[in-house]
């Protein structure tokens, strides 16, 4: 039981990231019915650049802060200069864009700061809190903050005009444009948003899993499931997605060892894509022949 | 009187395909002009040509300034406002976020809501349906909110694109005696695309024949409306 | 789930360059090939067989592993280019068949050339089995779910319950194959021969498929499905089946591949094998058989000159030079080539 615990609360602060990426993965979906394959490399750069700050002597959160914005510019900047240009091209063109996008932010990332692994400092204290055996304090401090910047993004769509208009722009940009918005610079927003959301998600769990330029290529497996679990036009669903998925890997991994996590992830993409492809809260669209 | 939108020579094409043949029209400052014509006449694709829809060339000028070329929502920003065929709602936002988002590029909070209470006053079942979600509406209701959606703008110029379409006629009455009070306290001049010819030409006061793609007559609404031979012909009654 | 976005957009219209390399109407597949084109491949095909004379031994070594790559990449070319369905985990039909020589030949004592066959039958079904659930992929989504393949696959080769046959992360280490004394070549020559040999035969095979019945109906799905659906081509059967012939040809590529590094490791073949594999056939040329040799050529020598910079620099051209192909070439260096004789072809009638 204890033991349950545990393995539940550990899942719930990776579902956590998972949540975080499978969020930025819908939120480009939704705008542009493309699934970002680069989302998980953005972050594993943006966390570079926070590691390179903290090593100049800059403190942690000022570090963690700079980073958020620098990923949000950087994701501004490639939706402008990269995507933009096939906005309209065939899936296939598309694909390779991301796929190109992916394997540069990987090399670049190996030449600039070697392969070798670094440790990654965690702002939380290591002593568990209150010295319970079941969380430490830096998953508990992992879930907090996603749970903080997932909240933050609800407001923001649901409160705000701007969030509005980059809903508006996502669901129908015919008519959002007839009502005087850049439909443009809303999907470069989104991306500057989804590389932020990727940028906290890289932040929090390198210190567990150590910086190296294929961290993420895991990771964004499980965001990949968690999205197409939750429905990979529901931001809602994708968070759910992002914690059942975390969960589940902690407890199929204790019974089944953790050698085989990837397949497992493989299993629910190709699963849920074969057995309900609109997952579990996304829509079921019919198209027209 | 200045026109308000004036339009020289105007050719417009999907594609490789070319619907309009170098028309001339215009609205007047605080007038109501219509456009007729049978369907694929072209009546929508000289809206759509307005707003920067679809690729032109020729001469579109309003207020004077050139907006041919221009991204659609920049001539939105200029006070153009376009109630599309098929309404274009936002049907998974609720009424009054498609009314928010008609003013989503003004910044005068006051007046925007007392325009939401205008709007209201216009469209009592709005109110009643302000949180609901506008693909939920009936037709007739999402035409409110569209035509509201486009007002929310403070447009000078408002394009309706078949406003009457799939409407009962009681409510077609409805809208457009809203159309006229727009028109004549607001001053907002329009250019009004319909099928229903007999309410179109009540309404306006200039109008246009289009027969694909070319303006084949063009006077004011009352001499078209009164020509026998035109009214068989073309307006179907 | 909405599909606003066919994989490969309309087929082209009247000269339209854009998007990746759709066949060129002007030279329909189904044409048998002119006699300048005869003497043309007869002539490429002496150079290749002299050229392993001329070189040291680790150039033929490195040539082998390119014709190694050519078979690969016609494999994902057909599946890709051809037929439009997107394959981000080639690099798993590879690795299969790697490993299936592999333990055939170092458990079994099987010999290397019966490897090869067998490498291939293993993976016509297995491409066979994975292509049956990914028919109702379009796109985006079977890019998605190729991708998790591609990346869960060393994990998988890995996995401690295989060991037994894999040899787990240490992977396998192969005899090398002695030529037999009759040909009186080196290990390197007679392996490059032995490649040369099934590339000639696969490709020929290839070509004679993609230009008949079979390959239109691919074709067709590719540019317009559900037309090609309501004509009676039974989309479903040829889909599968260009899945398991993609994956039988990328499965032998792999097991010839084991055969000439002589080693299989998990980590040999990760997900950057299989994006490799799609640098090679957006480079060389989508939809084009000659477009197999110029990617190959393309992936196999550029981290021969790039790994001098730096381990990450072959990556980095990889992404530079899909991003140019995406923008500025669409049509890969084959549909350049295409472009360039034509012209040449053009100025000599006028």
């Amino acid at each position: 039981m204890d033991v349950l615990l545990h393995q539940i609360l550990s899942g719930l602060a990776t579902g956590g990231i998972y949540a975080s990426v499978a969020l930025a993965l819908v939120m480009i979906y939704q705008a542009t019915h493309l699934v970002n394959f680069a989302q998980g490399e953005l972050a594993m750069f943006a966390t570079y650049i926070a590691w390179s700050l903290v090593q100049a002597g800059v403190p942690y959160w000022a570090a963690f802060f700079l980073t958020v914005a620098i990923a949000f510019a950087l994701g501004v900047v490639i939706e402008r200069v990269l995507v933009q240009p096939v906005e309209n091209a065939p899936i296939l063109s598309v694909v390779i864009v991301f796929i190109a996008l992916l394997v540069i932010l990987n090399s670049l990332a190996g030449w600039i700061f070697t392969y070798t692994i670094k440790p990654f400092p965690s702002p939380f204290p290591s002593a568990p809190l209150f010295g319970n055996t079941y969380v430490t304090s830096h998953e508990l401090g992992s879930i907090g903050i996603t749970l903080a910047v997932l909240a933050l993004v609800f407001v923001f769509f649901r409160f705000t005009p701007l969030g509005l208009a980059m809903r508006a722009a996502a669901q129908n940009p015919v008519s959002s444009r007839l009502v005087g918005i850049r439909v443009g610079w809303m999907l470069a927003l989104g991306w500057g948003l989804a590389a932020a959301i990727g940028a906290v998600a890289g932040i929090m769990v390198a210190p567990t899993v150590f910086l190296e330029p294929n961290m993420m290529s895991g990771i964004l497996l499980y965001a990949f499931a968690a999205a197409l679990l939750g429905g990979i036009d529901s931001p809602g669903g994708a968070v759910l997605g992002g914690f059942i998925v975390g969960v589940l890997e902690n407890v199929v991994g204790s019974i089944i060892g953790t050698e085989l996590k990837l397949t497992v992830a493989l299993v629910l993409i190709v699963g849920v894509l074969v057995i309900r492809p609109s997952g579990l809260f996304g829509k079921v669209l019919v198209t027209r022949v | 009187m200045a026109r308000l939108l004036d339009v020289r020579a105007l050719h417009a094409q999907y594609g490789p395909t070319k619907v309009l043949h170098g028309m001339d029209f215009g609205v007047e400052e605080g007038g109501i002009t219509t456009i007729l014509g049978a369907n694929g006449a072209g009546k929508t694709t000289t809206l759509r040509a307005v707003c920067g829809m679809v690729k032109t060339q020729g001469e579109i000028a309003f207020a004077g300034t050139r907006i041919d070329g221009r991204a659609t929502e920049s001539i939105v920003r200029l006070g153009v406002a376009h109630v599309p065929d098929g309404r274009g709602t936002f049907v998974s936002l609720s009424v009054e976020e498609n009314l928010r988002l008609g003013a989503h590029t003004r910044s005068d909070k006051a007046q925007i809501a007392l325009d939401f209470e205008r709007m209201y006053g216009y469209f009592p079942r709005l109110k009643e349906r302000c949180r609901q979600q506008a693909g939920t509406l009936s037709g007739g209701e999402q035409q409110m909110l569209a035509v509201s959606r486009a007002l929310m703008l403070r447009p000078r110029l408002l394009l309706l694109d078949e406003p009457s379409f799939g409407l009962a006629p009681r409510i077609v009455q409805e809208l457009f005696e809203i159309f006229r009070v727009i028109n004549q306290t607001d001053r907002v001049s329009m250019l009004l695309v319909e099928q229903n010819a007999a309410m179109a030409l009540r309404l306006a006061d200039h109008a246009y024949l289009l027969e694909t793609g070319r303006v084949l007559m063009s006077g004011s609404a009352e001499e078209l409306g009164r020509d026998e031979s035109i009214r068989r012909s073309y307006l179907g009654y | 789930m909405d599909h606003p976005r066919s994989a490969f957009g309309a087929p082209p219209q009247g000269g339209d360059p854009g998007g990746p390399a759709k066949p060129d109407p002007r030279r329909p597949l189904g044409r048998a090939l002119s006699k300048g084109q005869l003497i043309g491949l007869a002539v490429l095909l002496a150079a290749a067989c002299v050229l392993p004379f001329v070189v040291s031994n680790y150039r033929v070594f490195q040539l082998t592993l390119a014709l190694v790559y050519a078979i690969a990449l016609l494999g994902l070319n057909m599946l890709t280019g051809y037929n439009g369905q997107i394959s981000l985990g080639h690099g798993a039909f590879y690795a299969i068949g790697a490993y299936v020589a592999a333990i055939l030949m170092d458990k079994f004592g099987v010999p290397y050339w019966l490897t090869i066959p067998a490498a291939g039958a293993v993976c016509l079904v297995a491409g066979f089995l994975f292509g049956l659930p990914a028919l109702r992929l379009e796109g985006l989504y079977l890019a998605l779910a190729t991708f998790a393949l591609g990346v869960a696959m060393p994990q998988i080769l890995k996995y401690k319950g295989f060991e037994h046959w894999t040899g787990g992360v240490m992977g396998i280490v192969i005899v090398k194959p002695e030529p037999p004394q009759w040909s009186g070549l080196t290990q390197d020559r007679w392996l490059y021969f032995v490649v040369l040999v099934c590339l000639v035969a696969l490709f020929v095979i290839a070509w004679n498929l993609l230009r008949g019945r079979i390959g239109r109906a691919m074709v067709a799905i590719r540019d317009q499905p559900i037309a090609a659906q309501a004509m009676g081509v039974n989309t479903a059967m040829v889909k599968s089946l260009t899945f398991g012939v993609s994956a039988m040809y990328t499965g032998i590529a792999g097991a010839l591949g084991a055969i000439v590094i002589q080693f299989v490791a998990p980590d040999s073949f990760t997900v950057f094998l299989s994006i490799s594999l799609i640098v090679g056939i957006v480079v060389g040329g989508l939809a084009s058989i000659p477009g197999a040799i110029y990617g190959a050529l393309f992936i196999q020598f550029i981290p021969n000159v790039a790994d001098h910079i730096s381990k990450a620099a072959p990556w980095a051209i990889y992404g530079i030079f899909l991003l140019m192909f995406m923008y500025v070439m669409p049509t890969g260096v084959a549909g350049f080539v295409r472009i360039v004789g034509g012209r040449l072809r053009q100025a000599r009638t006028r």
